[in-house]
């Protein structure tokens, strides 16, 4: 009975901490997917002049899982067309955000990003693509330091608290 | 005798596991974590060896000061 309990102990901070660490994985690289969303956006808007719905519906489905759902709600948002573009875009932020690992600074991007969404005529618009996409930039090299220093230290962390809680309880 | 065995590895266990979570929090950059991890450590088997220390006493006092 008390193996059984110390297992359990043992398997729940070993889980904490391996999904902290993947967290700190998956950051970096959905920012580079939201940076590759922009990109693309950009192109949609500056060449091949589609509206805004389709644009962001053909992102969506250009990449994955979380963040694609995010372009695929706002795309559905706009064809609706009950909400403004900023409240769609916004809206469709709030949903999706808890399912990525993404944190305040790169909501608060995208929200200022929102902002000057459809509001513009095409050369403003790809200067505000621009300026997300640099602040974005910084966002990546912040996450990717934060993975290298707290990667590994996540993983350990976990099973060794683990360890030291089954010793003492025991 | 069996319990004194156990009190000895649990010991043991505790510091190689505190020395593990030391250097792994010193190794990236959270010295003032990794002090207090083992100062926790270190206080906590204090209070077991002094429970332990003062189990020994009350012996002594039993076998050499027996009052009726």
């Amino acid at each position: 009975m008390k193996l059984v309990g110390a297992i359990l102990i043992l398997l729940t901070t070993t889980w904490t901490g391996f999904e902290a660490a993947r967290m700190l994985h998956e950051r970096p690289r959905q920012l580079r997917q939201l940076k590759a969303a922009l990109q693309a956006l950009e192109a949609e808007i500056m060449y091949a002049h589609t509206p805004l719905s389709e644009a962001a519906l053909h992102i969506s489905r250009q990449i994955s899982l979380p963040l694609s759902k995010l372009f695929e709600q706002f795309a559905a948002k706009l064809q609706v067309g009950e909400a403004s573009v900023q409240q769609a875009w916004e809206e469709s932020l709030q949903d999706v955000w808890e399912t990525t690992a993404l944190k305040q600074g790169e909501l608060e991007i995208m929200k200022q990003f929102g902002e000057t969404l459809g509001q513009y005529d095409r050369h403003t618009q790809q200067k505000q693509i621009a300026l997300a996409l640099v602040h974005l930039e910084r966002e990546e090299a912040d996450a990717l330091e934060r993975q290298a220093r707290y990667e590994k230290m996540a993983k350990s962390l976990g099973v060794l608290v683990g360890l030291l809680l089954v010793i003492l309880l025991i | 005798m069996g319990m004194d065995v156990d009190v000895i590895f649990k010991i043991a266990g505790v510091g190689i596991v505190i020395a593990f979570l030391h250097t792994v929090l010193d190794q990236m950059g959270k010295k003032e974590y990794a002090q207090w991890v083992t100062l926790l450590g270190f206080i906590y088997i204090l209070f077991m060896v002094a429970s332990i220390v003062s189990d020994l006493f009350q012996k002594i006092k039993d076998v050499f000061l027996f009052q009726g």
